[in-house]
C-alpha cells in the first residue's frame, strides 16, 4: 500500500481487500443454480410420467378428456340426495351424488363427534375417579384400534344383524314414525305446505332479531354495567315468533310417514345401514381423539386464571364460560379443525361397507364402468383438496383472530 | 402482652382423605350428590359391560368345534372362538407356505437383534446402527421373506447387511463389557495403537473388505425357496408395509421438510405443494391412484406388482405426514442454534446435519412412534384394494365355508391384537417423551 507523504492522520485505516467475485461460491449464483436444477428434475419427471401415460393410453385405446361427464351412466345407486335414474343420469351427476353423500355423512359426523368429544373430554377431567377412568378406557380402546376395523364391526356386527323389516324396532316409542331394521332407518319427513314460507321468513327474522339484541345488550352492559338475559330472550324469540306464525297460518306442514307396504317401508326419509354404521363409527372414533385435545386445552389454561376469575366475584359457571373456555379454545380449535378435515377424509372408508360416497361411487364403480382413470382420480382428489383447503382456510382466519397480541 | 405456650402442640394426623381407603373413596367417589349418582351409574355400566362380555366371551364361549354349526349346537349365545383358533395362523402369516414360516419369524427376530444395541446404554455410534436398520436390514429381511434367485445387487446388499449385523453385534458386546468400540478393540487386538491414524484406518478398511468378501462368498451357497408376494398376508404383511412405510418416510420427510423451510422459492413451493397434495386427500384415494395410474405412468412393458404399487403409495403418503412432524421438530429448535452454527463457520448442510437435525430428531422420536402407530392402523386400508393383510384375513373367515357368517369374533380378536400393539407402543412413546425431555426440564 502506498501512502501519501505527510498524510499522518490516516495511516492506520485498514483497507479492506476488494473481494474477488467467486462464481462457484456466490450465494445468488448457487441459489439460482439449485432452483433451476430442482425445477429441471421435477419438470423432466413430470414430462416423463405424462408422456408415458399418454403413450400407454394410446396403446390401450383408452378414451381421454372430460366428455364422459355428459355421457349417461348405466348403473344405479341405492342412496342419493338428488334425482337420478340409470340410463338417463350422467356421470357428472354421479360425481355430484357421490360428493353430496360424502358431505352428508361428514357433516353429521362432524357435529356429533364435536359434541361427544367435548363431553368425553370434560368427563376425563371429572373429580369422580371412576368416571374419569371410564372415559380414559373408552378413549384408549377407540384410539388404539383401526378405524376401518371399527367401521366394519359396526356394520356387520350391529347394523346388518338388526331385526328384519317385519319386526322393525320402533324408535319413537309406539308413535310409529321412526323405524330401525336391517334395511336401515326410516323416519317421518316434513312436507312443507303452501304457507310454510311465512314460518321460514319469521325464523330468519328472529335470527336477525337475536343478532341485534345481542349487540344492544353488549352496548348496554358496557355503558351501564347492567346485564341482560340474552340467552333466554334469544331462545324465546327463536321459538315463539316462528311458532306463532306457524300456528296462525294454520300449521302448513304435513308429515310423510313411512308405512309398511309389502316387503319394505314406503314414504318418509330413509338412511341405509351403511350410512348409520359409518356415522356411528366416525363419530366415536373422532370423538375419542377430540376428547384428548379438549382435555389438553382445558389443562393448558393456567390455574391462576380460575382463581383470579373467582376472586373478582364471578360464579364458577361464569368463570368457566367467560375466562377458562375462551382461553382453552385457542388450544382446542386448531386440533378441532384438523379433526374435521380427518372426518371428511376418513369418510372415504365408506367403500369398505358399500356406502355410495364419492370414492365408492365415482372412483370405483364409475371408473370400472367407463375407465377414464386419470380424469376420475384427479376429480376425486380435487374434491377432497377443495374441502381440505376450505377448512384449513377457515382455521387460518380463526388463528389470526385469536392470536395472542404480544405487547 | 404475649401469650406463650409451655409445650409444643401435638402434630395433627393427616386428613382422613389422604390416608384411609374409606377417606379416599369419600373424596373421589362420594363427595357430593351428583358424584354419588355418577358413581352408581358408572358402576352399573361397568357391571353390565364386564358381565356381558364375560358370559358371551368366556363362560358361554365355544373353544373347540369343527364348524360354525357345531358352535351353535354347543352354545347358541356364546362366542365361537373355535373359528378364530383354526384361523390363527392365517391371521398372522396369511397364506405363506407353512413349511417356511420359520423364515418370517427369524426375519422378525433379526430386527430385534439388529435394534437391541439401540437400547443398551453404553453402546456408541447409535446413529450408525439406526442407519443400517433403515438401509440394510430391509434387504436381508426381504430375502428371508421372498427368497428365490438373488441378483448381483441383492447379493451385495445381503453381504453388507450380514457384515453390518455381525459387526454391530460385536460392537455392542464390546461396548457393554469394556465401554470401547469395535474399531478401537480391533486396533488393540492387532497391537497397532502406536501406528499413525491413516495406517489404523487402512487396517480397519482392510478388515471390512475381508469381512465383506467372506460374507459374499458365504451367502452364495445359501438360498431359499421363492415365495410369491401373493402368498404374503396377515399381520406379517401389515407389518412389512407399515415398516417399509415408516422407514422410508423418515428420509423423505426430512428432505421435504427442509425443502419446505428452504429460502429458495422454487424448492419451497414445490415441496409445499407436494406435501399439501398428499395430506389433503384420503389414503384410500392415493391407493386407488397407485393401482390405477401407476401402470399408466410406467414405460410400456414395465409392470409393477400390486404390493410394490401399494408400498410406493404408502411411502409417499407417510413421507408427507412425516415431513410435517419433522417441520414441527425443526421449529422447536431456537433460532440461536442456527446463528451459533453460522458463527462457527458451518454452511447450510453443516448447520442442519451437525447442529439442528440431531436436536430436532430427539424432539421428534415420540411423534415418530406416534406416526408409526397411525400408519400401522392405516395399513388396514390395503384390504380394500384386495391385499390380504390382517384385516383382509379377519374378514375372509366369514367367507370360509365351515365358518360362513362368522364376523364378530375375528374382528374382536383383531381389535384386541391391534390394541395390544398400539397401546404398548403409545405407552412407550410417552415414556420416551418424559425420558428425552428430562434434560430440558431441569
Amino acid at each position: 500500500m502506498i501512502m501519501a507523504v505527510g498524510d499522518t492522520n490516516n495511516t492506520s485505516v485498514p483497507v479492506r481487500p476488494k473481494e474477488r467475485f467467486d462464481f462457484f461460491h456466490d450465494e445468488r449464483v448457487r441459489s439460482v443454480f439449485y432452483q433451476v436444477l430442482t425445477a429441471g428434475v421435477v419438470g423432466w419427471l413430470a414430462w416423463y410420467l405424462i408422456s408415458n401415460t399418454a403413450h400407454n393410453l394410446e396403446v390401450r385405446g383408452m378414451n381421454t378428456g372430460f366428455g364422459f361427464l355428459t355421457a349417461t351412466a348405466g348403473f344405479d345407486t341405492d342412496f342419493k340426495l338428488i334425482e337420478y335414474k340409470p340410463g338417463i343420469g350422467t356421470y357428472g351427476r354421479i360425481f355430484l351424488i357421490g360428493c353430496l353423500n360424502t358431505l352428508l355423512v361428514s357433516f353429521f359426523a362432524i357435529i356429533a363427534s364435536t359434541f361427544l368429544g367435548f363431553f368425553v373430554g370434560i368427563l376425563r377431567l371429572s373429580n369422580n375417579w371412576l368416571v374419569a377412568r371410564l372415559a380414559l378406557v373408552f378413549v384408549e380402546i377407540v384410539r388404539n384400534t383401526p378405524l376401518l376395523l371399527q367401521i366394519i364391526f359396526w356394520y356387520v356386527g350391529v347394523f346388518a344383524i338388526l331385526p328384519r323389516v317385519k319386526n322393525s324396532l320402533d324408535l319413537s316409542g309406539g308413535a310409529e314414525v321412526v323405524f330401525l331394521n336391517n334395511r336401515g332407518l326410516y323416519m317421518a319427513w316434513p312436507v312443507p305446505g303452501d304457507l310454510f314460507w311465512m314460518t321460514t321468513t319469521a325464523f330468519v327474522a328472529a335470527v336477525v332479531g337475536v343478532f341485534f339484541l345481542r349487540r344492544w345488550a353488549h352496548k348496554r352492559q358496557d355503558q351501564t354495567g347492567q346485564q341482560f338475559p340474552v340467552v333466554s330472550a334469544s331462545a324465546a324469540l327463536l321459538i315463539l315468533v316462528p311458532g306463532a306464525v306457524y300456528l296462525v297460518t294454520g300449521s302448513p306442514l304435513e308429515w310423510d310417514i313411512p308405512t309398511l307396504q309389502g316387503f319394505n317401508f314406503k314414504g318418509g326419509f330413509s338412511l341405509p345401514p351403511a350410512f348409520l354404521a359409518l356415522l356411528v363409527s366416525l363419530t366415536i372414533y373422532h370423538a375419542a381423539h377430540l376428547a384428548e385435545s379438549v382435555r389438553a386445552g382445558i389443562l393448558s389454561v393456567n390455574k391462576g386464571q380460575t382463581e383470579a376469575a373467582l376472586a373478582i366475584g364471578l360464579k364458577p359457571g361464569r368463570a368457566m364460560a367467560l375466562v377458562i373456555i375462551p382461553q382453552a379454545m385457542r388450544a382446542i380449535v386448531p386440533p378441532l379443525i384438523s379433526l374435521w378435515m380427518n372426518v371428511v377424509k376418513n369418510s372415504s372408508l365408506a367403500i369398505a361397507i358399500g356406502y355410495s360416497d364419492v370414492v365408492a361411487l365415482f372412483m370405483q364403480t364409475a371408473l370400472n364402468q367407463a375407465g377414464y382413470a386419470v380424469e376420475m382420480v384427479a376429480m376425486t382428489m380435487a374434491f377432497y383438496m377443495f374441502i381440505s383447503l376450505s377448512i384449513s382456510g377457515l382455521l387460518n382466519i380463526y388463528n389470526k383472530r385469536v392470536q395472542l397480541v404480544e405487547r | 402482652m404475649a401469650v406463650l405456650r409451655a409445650e409444643r402442640t401435638p402434630a395433627r394426623s393427616a386428613p382422613l382423605s389422604e390416608t384411609s381407603v374409606l377417606g379416599w373413596l369419600r373424596k373421589n367417589l362420594f363427595s357430593s350428590w351428583i358424584n354419588i349418582i355418577l358413581t352408581i351409574v358408572s358402576i352399573y355400566i361397568i357391571y353390565i359391560t364386564v358381565t356381558g362380555l364375560w358370559v358371551w366371551g368366556v363362560t358361554d364361549a365355544v373353544w373347540v368345534a369343527k364348524d360354525r354349526r357345531d358352535c351353535f349346537d354347543i352354545s347358541i349365545d356364546g362366542a365361537c372362538w373355535a373359528g378364530v383358533i383354526v384361523w390363527l395362523d392365517n391371521f398372522f402369516y396369511g397364506r405363506y407356505p407353512r413349511a417356511e414360516l420359520w423364515r418370517v419369524n427369524l426375519g422378525g427376530l433379526l430386527l430385534f437383534l439388529w435394534m437391541a444395541p439401540l437400547w443398551l446404554p453404553r453402546v456408541k455410534d447409535k446413529i450408525f446402527i439406526g442407519l443400517t436398520t433403515v438401509f440394510l436390514y430391509p434387504f436381508l429381511a426381504g430375502y428371508f421373506f421372498a427368497g428365490g434367485d438373488k441378483g448381483l445387487f441383492m447379493q451385495v446388499m445381503i453381504s453388507l447387511a450380514i457384515v453390518a449385523l455381525i459387526g454391530q453385534t460385536l460392537h455392542a458386546i464390546i461396548g457393554v463389557s469394556s465401554g470401547r468400540g469395535l474399531p478401537e478393540y480391533l486396533i488393540r487386538l492387532l497391537g497397532k495403537e502406536e501406528a499413525s491414524e491413516a495406517r489404523q484406518r487402512h487396517t480397519l478398511l482392510a478388515i471390512l473388505a475381508g469381512a465383506l468378501v467372506v460374507a459374499f462368498v458365504g451367502q452364495m451357497g445359501w438360498s431359499f425357496v421363492g415365495v410369491s408376494w401373493t402368498k404374503w398376508g396377515g399381520m406379517f404383511l401389515t407389518l412389512v408395509i407399515s415398516g417399509i412405510g415408516i422407514a422410508s418416510a423418515l428420509p423423505l420427510g426430512i428432505i421435504l421438510a427442509l425443502g419446505r423451510r428452504s429460502k429458495l422459492p422454487v424448492i419451497r413451493v414445490l415441496s409445499t405443494a407436494f406435501i399439501e397434495l398428499f395430506r389433503s386427500v384420503p389414503l384410500i384415494t392415493v391407493l386407488f391412484m397407485a393401482t390405477t395410474m401407476f401402470p399408466l405412468f410406467m414405460p410400456e412393458g414395465f409392470v409393477l406388482n400390486k404390493l410394490v404399487q401399494v408400498i410406493i403409495a404408502v411411502c409417499l403418503f407417510s413421507g408427507c405426514y412425516m415431513a410435517e412432524t419433522v417441520r414441527a421438530g425443526l421449529q422447536a429448535i431456537p433460532h440461536g442454534q442456527y446463528e451459533a452454527a453460522h458463527t462457527v463457520g458451518l454452511g447450510y448442510w453443516g448447520t442442519m446435519g451437525l447442529v439442528v437435525m440431531p436436536q430436532a430428531l430427539k424432539h421428534m422420536i415420540p411423534n415418530i412412534v406416534g406416526s408409526f402407530i397411525g400408519l400401522l392402523k392405516d395399513t388396514t386400508l390395503v384390504s380394500i384394494i384386495g391385499l390380504f393383510d390382517v384385516l383382509g384375513m379377519l374378514r375372509a373367515v366369514s367367507q370360509d365355508i365351515p365358518w360362513r357368517g362368522l364376523h364378530k369374533e375375528p374382528l374382536i380378536f383383531g381389535a384386541v391384537l391391534f390394541f395390544v400393539i398400539c397401546f404398548a407402543m403409545s405407552k412407550y412413546s410417552r415414556h420416551l417423551e418424559v425420558k428425552l425431555s428430562a434434560g430440558d426440564n431441569r
